[in-house]
Parts: structure tokens; sequence; C-alpha cells
């Protein structure tokens, strides 16, 4: 608990780090006409000052929820299928479309993370993609990716 | 002046009633009560979500309806609270100390329906104080410059890490990554690209929806599953008779008119919100009570403030964002973003440049509070309905929502991939206990206080002097800092909870 508490530290203190480089590379200006730079650098300084304080102020603080295990035994799984799963979405959604890709989509959604029976699961994608197309595409106009087969 | 709020209150009526603007304030509310309900999704995912479908209406509809949710959210958030002992939203957390201890001792009817009592009651009374503040306030803030609008910023930025409920050291470092993801993009003053790796995408600044819909959204299904929190027990009991009887409205009336004070005041604090206004209307009227032992054994009390609280609150909330264009919580924070993005400016001349829209709105609030009410008695028993949806069934349909929304602003599929990635860092900051909220109003306010920050400093010719010369920023600028390190004077205490919105 202590010790991924104060991961989380160090990380946003190399993310602090990386703005400040980066911002480095930007003009910063002078302080009667400061430029680009100057308060993305400003930001980056400030996070990597905090990120240090909240080092060493390790373990839950006051009024902050104390939990039992940061992480649930077995469910990072699920939580690993669903991000691979959206960023498939992301890729295949204008290569296939938005109706078959979603339909995959709500499939594997609705079957292997909370499984549900075949029924419900092909059923539930199939009414969920039409309906959201039905109402997004044709009346609300949104302009949805039709993909190689048209649809 | 009697003239002028008259003449005003009948433009509010002539916008509001419009058949378009009535049916958008219909829907809002309607949608708001629903996700109210629902646990697990907020007014903050929904409006974010609807946001692009309202790029086909007017700027006067669109905020209408969004407002609608936001306040019908408070309403709906009490149902769960009572019913199921789970808050549908932050801020009817509260609620569940007296609501669900009276749906337990049979009384779950008079619990909702003093809720939804209250709510309008204290609806109608903040809209009508937002109507006779907001004018002068508008004028007041004329005489902003530069400093005034940046200490304010600050201030606003500050108040909000104060009231966060975890840490307030990585409150403020969520409000330093918010800073700097607003600076994401093309510099408005020198043109200049930043930190957008000739990314097309990013060359506009990282879009408010994508990071809102990972946040809000996609990280919070992620929570549900790795907690298992998808699992409710309702309560079993049919409901009936929803009208208080006279004792109870004889108890419950002052705390509806307390806690709507309280509550309106609380919410135009930037920074506060429904939230730390419904705690503290709570709190207060467990202090006065004669009887404050009942408190937490089914007190109508303890339901009828904190809800009156957070529904006040949700209006008050506009003061800030109507007449200094500056937004008090996330939930402004994206109506800024709506705002922005419909070609409208926030600020103290949103009033005279567009009455429609400012009025239109206080207008469709009296009228979208009385639409509450008539909706939330009858339809108390669907919403009941609904809660039994089960989760596994619900978190698909959530999960398809964030990517239409998010995909339809720019039909661009780069924007899911930066939802995702905020989503899986709003799940990691959550169980780090990093809070969302200072991020996403810093990422807001960024662009707004860079802007500031530098004219100011182009005015002063590189002085910071200016921030302590002027006597409004120097007041900002002093409540600021005394907030910042307040914590490290004895004997001063942090308020307890709070923060975040959603």
């Amino acid at each position: 608990m202590k010790s991924q508490s104060r991961i989380s530290t160090l990380v946003w203190l190399l993310f602090a780090l990386l703005i400040c480089v980066e911002s480095l590379r930007l003009p910063l200006g002078s302080w009667r006409d400061p430029g680009a730079g100057f308060l993305p650098l400003g930001a980056g300084i400030f996070l990597g000052i905090l990120s240090v304080i909240a080092f060493f102020q390790t373990g839950p603080q006051k009024g902050e929820k104390v939990q039992r295990s940061r992480w649930s035994k077995g469910r990072w799984k699920s939580i690993v299928l669903i991000l691979l799963a959206l960023c498939g979405y992301s890729i295949f959604l204008d290569f296939l479309g938005f109706l078959l890709t979603t339909f995959f989509l709500l499939i594997l959604l609705f079957r292997f993370v909370e499984p549900q029976p075949w029924k419900v699961a092909i059923g539930g994608s199939l009414l969920a993609s039409v309906l959201s197309y039905v109402v997004f595409e044709i009346w609300l106009k949104t302009q949805l990716p039709p993909g190689v087969l048209g649809f | 002046m009697t003239l002028e709020f008259f003449s005003n209150l009948y433009m509010a009526f002539s916008v509001a009633i419009q058949p378009t603007n009535l049916f958008f304030c219909f829907v809002g509310v309607l949608i708001g009560t629903l996700i109210g309900v629902l646990p697990g999704i907020g007014p903050v995912a929904t409006i974010s979500l609807l946001l692009p479908s309202t790029f086909q209406i007017t700027p006067v509809s669109a905020l209408i309806m969004l407002a609608g949710i936001y306040y019908g959210a408070m309403y709906g958030g009490s149902t769960t609270s009572i019913l199921v002992n789970i808050p549908g939203e932050a801020a009817s957390v509260v609620t569940c100390l007296d609501g669900y201890q009276m749906a337990r001792k049979g009384r779950a009817g008079p619990a909702l329906g003093i809720s939804a009592f209250g709510s309008f009651i204290a609806g109608s009374l903040a809209t009508l104080i937002l109507m006779l503040i907001a004018p002068p306030l508008a004028n007041i803030a004329l005489k902003f410059g530069p400093p005034e609008y940046f200490t304010l910023m600050f201030l606003g930025l500050t108040v909000l890490t104060y009231l966060a409920s975890g840490s307030m050291i990585r409150a403020l470092m969520m409000a330093c990554v918010g800073i700097f993801l607003g600076t994401i993009g093309t510099d408005t003053i020198s043109g200049l690209e930043r930190f957008t790796y000739h990314s097309y995408t990013l060359m506009d600044g990282m879009g408010l929806v994508p990071v809102i819909m990972g946040l809000f959204g996609i990280s919070e299904v992620l929570l549900n599953i790795d907690e298992q929190s998808t699992r409710r027990e309702i309560y079993q009991a049919k409901l009936s008779n929803l009208l208080p009887n006279r004792e109870d409205w004889r108890m419950a009336i002052l705390p509806i008119l307390r806690g709507g004070l309280i509550g309106f005041f609380l919410g135009i604090l930037p920074g506060g919100g429904a939230v730390i206004a419904s705690f503290g209307a709570y709190a207060m009227e467990k202090r006065i009570s004669k009887n404050p032992e009942r408190f937490g054994q089914g007190a109508i009390e303890g339901v009828a403030s904190p809800e009156s609280a957070n529904n006040a609150a949700s209006q008050g909330a506009f003061i800030p964002l109507l007449t200094l264009g500056i937004p008090a919580n996330v939930v402004m924070a994206i109506l800024l973003g709506a705002l922005l993005i419909h070609g409208m400016k926030p600020g103290p001349l949103l009033m005279k440049q567009h009455p429609d829209l400012f009025w239109g709105v206080i207008g469709s609030m009296y009228l979208g509070n009385a639409m509450l009410l008539v909706l939330n008695l009858p339809l108390i028993g669907i919403w009941v309905k609904i809660l039994k949806i089960p989760y596994p069934i619900l978190f698909p349909l959530i999960i398809l929502f964030c990517l239409i929304g998010c995909y339809s602003l720019n039909n661009n599929v780069y924007e899911i991939l930066i939802m995702i990635l905020f989503g899986m860092v709003g799940f990691l900051m959550k169980k780090f206990n990093y809070e969302g909220a200072p991020l996403i109003l810093a990422f807001v306010l960024s662009p707004l206080m860079e802007n500031a920050l530098r004219q100011s400093l182009i005015m002063s010719h590189g002085s910071f002097t200016i921030f302590f010369t002027r006597p409004i920023a120097l007041v900002f600028f002093i409540v600021a800092i005394f907030l910042l390190v307040s914590p490290l004077i004895p004997g001063l205490k942090k308020v307890p909870k709070g923060g975040d919105i959603d």
C-alpha cells in the first residue's frame, strides 16, 4: 500500500520532469512578455515540488479513504479486456463501420466481462447497435463511419 | 428595480415557454433524473455525452437542456439514497443517513416525497435569488480586468483543492496536471504549437469531451467492474403514500428553507457546489436541532435539508458562470465549454449581448423544477424498476454512449484513443486517491488563466505587484493564500468532505 502510493507520486514526478524538459524547448519569453512555455513550465515545476512533498507524506492522508486492498483479485483481466476491446474498436471503426464494430464490441463486453448467456449477449448487442444507429445516424444525423460495407 | 425585475421575469418566461425550449427542458430534466437514479453515471459524463447532440440546436435550447440534466440529477440522486442506500450522486451521499433509515421504518414514501417537494421549493427559491443577484454582479464584473480574473480563477482552483475529500497536496497536483493539459495545442497569443508533436488532433488542444468521458465515464465503469460493485439490493417494501403528512411538513419546512439558502450561497462559491452544500446543510440542521440524536435514525429533516441544499446549489453555481464567465465546478466547466463551442462567451456581457440565453435559462429553471416535481412523484415506481437493471447489462451501454459521444464530436477515432487513455488514467487516479475534479476545472480554466496572467504581466511591465495593488485582486489573492496555508495553521480544521462533483 505504502510503496504503491509512493510509486504513484514518483510517476507524477517523472511526468513533471517531462513537462519541464518539453516546456524548455518552447520560448519562455520574459516577465514583461511571457512566452508559450511560461505556464506549462510553471505547472511542471509546481507538479514536481508537490510530488516530492506527496512522496514524503506516504500512507493515507487524513480524511482519505482507506482501502483494504487496492486491487481486486482476478478482476484486472476484465479491466485489460475492456481496454483492449476499446482500442480494437477505435482501430477497426473506420474500416468495418459503426454497426459491425459496435455489434462485435458489445458481444465481447456482454459475454466475456460479466458473462451473460449467448442469447442475451447476441440479442442485446444487436438491439443496442441497431437502436443507437437509428437514433444517432438516422434521427440525430450524426455522421457515423459507414465502413467498407457501407453501413 | 421592481419594474426591471418583472420585465426580466417576462423575458425569462417568454423564452422558456417556447415549444422547442420547453421540449428540451423536459428532455433535460428527464435524462437528469434518470442518470441521477442510476449509480455509476453522473451529470458530468452525461452532459459530455450529450454535448455533441446539442450542436444541431440553438445555444439557448442546448443550455436549457444541459442545465436541466444537472439539476434534474440532484432530484434523481435521492431516490437511490433512500431506497438502496447507494447515492445516485455524490451530492446525495448524506441523504442515505436518514433517508434509508426512513425507508427501513416503512416511510420510504414520505422520504421520497419530502425530498422532491424540498428540491422544488429550494430550487424555485434559488432561481429567484439568482434573478435578483445576477444583474448587479454582472455590473460589478464589468470592472474586472485581467488581474482580477486571474486571481479569481486562482481562488476557484484553491477552494476546490481545499474542499477535496482527500489530500490537498494531491488535489493541487491534479490542478497542475489540468493546467498543463490545458496548454496543449496552438498558443493563442504567439500562434506556436505546444506539445502537439505534429498531431492534427492535438492542434486545437486536447478535447474537453474525450478527457471528461475518460476520467468520469470509462474510469467509473472500470472501477465498478474492478470492485464488483455491480450487484445491489433494492428495498422491497411497497411504495405508498408519497405525500408527507402535516407533522412531516411542520418538521421539514424550515430545514428546506435553510437548506435552500445555504445551498445557494455555497453553490456560488467557486470550487464549492452541491456536495459541500448538502453536507453543510445537514451538519447545520443537526447542530441546531433540539434532538440531534434523531439524526441518522430516520429524521425527516435529515432528508429535507440536504436535498434542498444540493438542488439550490446546482442553481447557485450558474451565477459565476453566467456573470463572470468562470465555472464554479466541473459541470459548469463543461457548460462553459459548451457555450464556447456554440460561439457564446460567458461573462458580464452575456446578459447584454444574449439576454435571451441568460433569461431563457433562468426561466427554464422555474419550469424545470415544476416539471421535476410532476415527473418525480408519479414516476418513482418506474425509477425503482430502472434501478433493477443489472450492471452487467448497463455497463456496455454506458461504454457505447461514451464512444458515440466522443467520436461524433469531430468524427475522429484518435479522440476515442484519448478517451481510453484518460479512462485508464482516471481509473488509476481513483485507485490511488487522486481526484478528477481539480484536474478538469484547471484544464478548462487553464487557457483563460494563461491569457489573464500574460495580459496582467504585460500591463504591469513584468511586475507581479499588479496582483497586490488592485483591491479586488488583492482580496481574492489573500483568501486563496489563506486557504493554501490554512492546513499548516494549528487549530484550523479542514472541511471534512466535498469537492468531487460527479
